[in-house]
């Protein structure tokens, strides 16, 4: 079921894209249906295991932290010990109810978000695929099961982001989100390849329960690309940058991806593997510092930004930094944490991303200077939009109250056990907790509480353009009803759940278990008593109240760092290298005349082959077989040699290509001669092709008028070709030679294998279409590539128009230099010819 | 005008060497052919119709296929390799043995299919090559020996102008 559970979400997304979802009423909400009954299903399944519902026995906690729920498993290269597993257990089914149930809501959302608009069946498509990709990622049970998956969320979320294709900014946000998910996917893959040869298995359950891997001398290695991949996922520091940039995504992709799954699949992979890897320092400090960094850094950014998105994506940066320094530690409380944050922050920041979306769509604007008293004209959503608010500053009793006294109490926890990481820890926490609570008071009071725009920060650095529209936005599209009820469902949750901590524990509690690897006893409550934890998250309001208070001096202070600082510009500055250094690349291989370009390909495979040829002793080189040349080879060897030194000399362009098509034939009688029919038939059908081809261009083109070729010019040509035949000669005869004929071949195997294993007699076909059947695959794959390329070389502007100086030029030198012919186009034609590669490849540089 | 006997010559040659281009797919598993053999033989059926009758002719005829049959035949191929899967992995040949009406006992399987897809894909992008070619040669010669102006050069049109149609020669700046 679980594996049907993902097709059912790839198919519905498929039929969603075929039912032009734009034109329907009713779409939002059969879009809902798939990943409600998903939902429903993940319910139904665990419902006696782990909420003790129906079943008669109560939930045993103790046998689920180890135990699963379901666990299924489909071969897919037997030969490679490749399979997909899926396993459900507490951590598994935590999150894969957080995918599908936001899930849901999102789906419904999307219709009225991107009313009228007709990519939305593409938008759905995308959605739908990432998905099951998401879910495809925790539930997996297998390293390279996961991984497969977790590229499937790369390349969704790229399209995503990158949907709205018009606009620069999604177009790189969505590039630059995918460079960076990729390159760390690519070190995840090492690093999973890694642990799973260290583990002796790639089955994930397994390896959590396979002591000691912390001993072994790769660990570091393992850990730190392992790290790579989740941290660059997860938006971690260094990585950060990316998650503001993936705000040109729409609205729902937003509140979906980057904010409530996506981001948290890095968080995933880091619970996932705790039991195996977190217990050593490296684990701890590399945990600690990248995700204080984040967290700090993103809870300072956020109250800077203007536009609503941007100001949550810094909070998400910095709610994903906690969660990564909760994991650093290996306690219970720190691990309850961890998942009482990742639901609480799905269950707020979700619904604020969608009421973002439902504001810009009502007013044309996410920009806070522009916003004001929102609550008049929308007070269901700005409603929504308070308790979510309030849950992400921390307010009790709402469930982001909760979760910070959780995380309070963790880091106090490691802290009191004489851990200095614990102290680093809270401080930092609290910190961040302040500055959450001023961001979030900031995005209420000036979206939708304040009365006025020009209430008390007149120092809003707008253009006078600018300030001319700041005089606040009329609401001019009422939203519909099932707009709003989407992020009033969870908010709704949100606010319900620390009042019903008892039956929720039943979820967290399994889930924690599966990251401690092992049962735990503690439990998450709205109500501790007086405690430490109560105070200093009192105080973290207390001075979020006051730097609230004074947010336009902190923002002109932020607003005076050096963009030079910002990671995208930092990002932008490497790959414009990237670029240039293509650009010269290209420039010293390709930049010259097309004869020049084929002797740099040919002298760049001599060159190899001599420095090979000092390492064999000659006589070695000496063919297995005496030589026998039989008269018909003697004929067809100089038929050749003279064919190619008439082509050389001819004087015609015609005469040149008729000899070059003798030379072909000739090669084309040698394959016959030595039996091998296919390569006959193929060199004789290319060699018509190129010979019509030639033929059909160069006949119509004016007589060459060229003076001779340069003396120098000459030799150079000549000392090329001949260090080309001398290639060609030591490569034939290295393979005749005794060694290469002694050492086995693998041709015996086809020989004997065609007709019992490829159902097929001719040898050289069943090599092709069936043994080697995967490169003829990635032959095809370059040819119709080759297409593409071609396509756009011979769309572009082809022959180089020069510039009015310069055609002056050429027409004065034409009327006197060429006598006879047509001389008023003669000259030029040479200069097309010889203008004509230099370019076309600046053209495709 | 030469192209008279070329024409007459395209039309018995032509559904000769398309005949010829199957024939050497459907027996390339056994004997000399194959998918790359035909494709390249059909290609040059088509080379030859492109030189008797234009290239636009055959453009309008088949042009608006080629691109759908790269993607046909690379989908093709890569299926014949999904159904590799039915047998355990990816690429696994999977053979059924048949017996139809007129050729007896016939193998056949996925690597069929899979020689079926390079078919396709060889066929339409050496076509794709030979047409894209003989239009840009076209225009360059008629750029070079259509000679000096007759339209005055617009910047604006030039561009648009050759993606639709390719074959407008292009003037030359003259003043």
């Amino acid at each position: 079921m679980l594996a049907a559970s993902i097709g059912l979400l790839l198919t519905s997304g498929l039929i969603l894209y075929l039912l032009r979802p734009e034109r329907r009423a009713w779409a939002g909400w059969l879009a809902a249906l798939p990943p409600l009954a998903v939902t429903v299903w993940q319910v139904d399944v665990s419902a006696a295991s782990v909420f003790g519902w129906g079943a008669a026995a109560k939930p045993s906690l103790l046998d689920l932290q180890n135990g699963a729920i379901q666990a299924e498993r489909y071969n897919w290269v037997e030969s490679l010990g490749m399979v997909l597993s899926f396993r459900l257990d507490g951590l598994s089914l935590l999150f894969g109810l957080i995918i599908t149930g936001i899930g849901a809501v999102v789906a419904l959302y999307t219709h009225y978000y991107l009313e009228n608009d007709e990519r939305q069946g593409y938008f759905y498509l995308s959605l739908f695929a990432f998905m099951a990709s998401m879910l495809g990622i925790v539930w997996a049970d297998n390293l390279l099961t996961l991984f497969v998956f977790w590229e499937g969320t790369s390349v969704t979320s790229y399209l995503l982001i990158g949907y709205s294709h018009q606009s620069a900014a999604a177009r790189g946000g969505a590039r630059n989100a995918f460079i960076i998910t990729a390159a760390g996917g690519l070190a995840l893959l090492v690093g999973l390849i890694l642990l799973g040869q260290e583990a002796g298995s790639y089955t994930i359950s397994a390896i959590i329960s396979r002591p000691g891997l912390t001993d072994s001398p790769l660990y570091p290695a393992i850990l730190i690309l392992i790290l790579l991949g989740a941290f660059t996922k997860s938006a971690q520091f260094p990585f950060h940058w990316w998650l503001p940039g993936a705000m040109a995504a729409p609205t729902p992709a937003s509140a979906y991806l980057h904010s409530a799954t996506m981001v948290k699949a890095g968080i995933y992979l880091l619970a996932r593997l705790h039991p195996a890897l977190s217990d050593s320092p490296l684990w701890l400090w590399a945990l600690l510092v990248c995700g204080g960094i984040t967290m700090l850094l993103g809870a300072v950014i956020a109250i800077r930004h203007w536009d609503m998105k941007a100001l949550l994506a810094y909070a998400t940066v910095s709610q994903l930094g906690i969660l990564t320094t909760l994991l650093a530690f290996r306690s219970e409380a720190a691990l309850l944490a961890v998942v009482a944050g990742v639901l609480a922050h799905a269950l707020y920041k979700g619904p604020l991303f969608l009421v973002a979306g439902i504001v810009d769509h009502a007013t044309g604007s996410r920009d806070l200077r522009r916003l004001a008293g929102l609550w008049r004209a929308l007070p269901l959503t700005s409603a929504v939009a308070i308790f979510a608010g309030l849950s992400m500053a921390g307010f009790p009793p709402l469930f982001g109250f909760v979760t910070k006294e959780a995380l309070l109490e963790g880091f106090l926890k490691a802290g009191e056990h004489g851990d200095a990481a614990g102290w680093v820890a809270l401080g930092a926490a609290v910190i961040a907790g302040a500055f959450a609570v001023a961001y979030s008071l900031t995005l209420l009071w000036e979206a939708f509480l304040r009365p006025d725009v020009a209430d008390d920060q007149g120092d809003a650095p707008l253009t006078p353009a600018g300030r001319l529209r700041a005089q606040g936005v009329q609401v001019h599209h009422a939203p519909a009803a099932p707009f709003v009820a989407a992020p009033l469902v969870l908010v709704a949750c949100g606010t319900v759940a620390p009042f019903v901590l008892q039956p929720l524990a039943a979820l967290i509690t399994p889930a924690a278990a599966a990251i401690y690897g092992g049962p735990v006893q503690k439990y998450v409550a709205l109500w501790h008593g007086f405690t430490p934890a109560l105070l200093l998250s009192l105080f973290a309001i207390a001075l979020g109240v006051g730097l609230f208070l004074n947010r336009s001096f902190l923002r002109r202070a932020l607003n005076l760092l050096p963009d030079g600082l910002r990671g995208v510009v930092l990002f932008q500055n490497i790959l414009d290298g990237i670029y240039a250094l293509g650009q010269i690349t290209a420039r010293f291989s390709q930049g010259y005349t097309l004869a020049t370009q084929v002797a740099i390909v040919l002298l760049a495979a001599f060159v190899p082959v001599v420095a090979a040829l000092r390492y064999i002793p000659l006589n070695a080189l000496m063919p297995a077989k005496e030589p026998s040349l039989g008269a018909p080879e003697t004929i067809l060897v100089l038929l050749t040699v003279v064919s190619a030194y008439v082509t050389v000399r001819a004087r015609t362009r015609l005469g040149a290509i008729i000899s070059l098509g003798v030379v072909g034939v000739t090669v084309t009688l040698f394959y016959i001669f030595f039996s091998a029919p296919d390569l006959a038939l193929t060199q004789l059908l290319i060699e018509v092709l190129t010979l019509v081809l030639l033929v059909l261009v160069f006949t119509k083109l004016p007589p060459d008028t060229r003076p001779p070729m340069q003396r120098i010019k000459q030799a150079r040509t000549i000392l090329v070709a001949l260090a080309a035949g001398a290639f060609g000669f030591f490569l034939v005869l290295f393979n005749s030679s005794e060694a290469m004929q002694a050492a086995q071949s693998i041709s015996g195997y086809f020989l004997e294998n065609a007709v019992p294993g490829g159902h097929g007699a001719n040898v050289v076909n069943v090599i092709l279409v069936d043994f080697r059947g995967f490169d003829t695959m990635g032959e095809i794959t370059v040819l119709a590539l080759a297409a593409l390329g071609g396509y756009a070389l011979l769309h572009a502007p082809r022959v180089h128009l020069p510039d009015e100086k310069q055609s002056r030029r050429l027409r004065a030198q034409g009327g006197s230099a060429i006598a006879g012919g047509s001389p008023a186009i003669a000259d030029p034609a040479k200069e097309e010819m010889e203008e004509e590669p230099t370019n076309l490849s600046a053209n495709s540089g | 005008m030469p192209e008279l006997y070329l024409r007459l010559l395209n039309r018995i040659l032509t559904p000769v060497l398309l005949l010829l281009a199957l024939f050497l797919l459907l027996r390339g598993h056994n004997l000399p052919g194959g998918g790359f053999i035909a494709g390249l033989m059909a290609a040059s059926a088509f080379e030859l119709q492109i030189l008797s009758r234009g290239h636009e002719t055959v453009r309008q005829a088949i042009g608006p296929y080629l691109n759908s049959a790269i993607g046909l035949g690379l989908g093709v191929a890569i299926c014949s390799g999904i159904a590799g899967l039915l047998e355990g992995t990816f690429f696994k040949g999977v053979w059924v043995n048949l017996r139809l009406p007129l050729l007896g006992q016939v193998d056949i399987g996925t690597p069929l299919l899979f020689d079926l897809g390079v078919f396709l894909i060889v066929v339409s992008v050496t076509t794709f090559y030979l047409l894209g070619l003989s239009r840009a040669s076209d225009g360059a010669i008629s750029q070079l020996s259509g000679a000096v102006a007759d339209a005055p050069f617009d910047a604006d049109s030039v561009g648009e102008g050759e993606a639709a149609t390719g074959v407008a020669p292009r003037g030359r700046a003259e003043s």
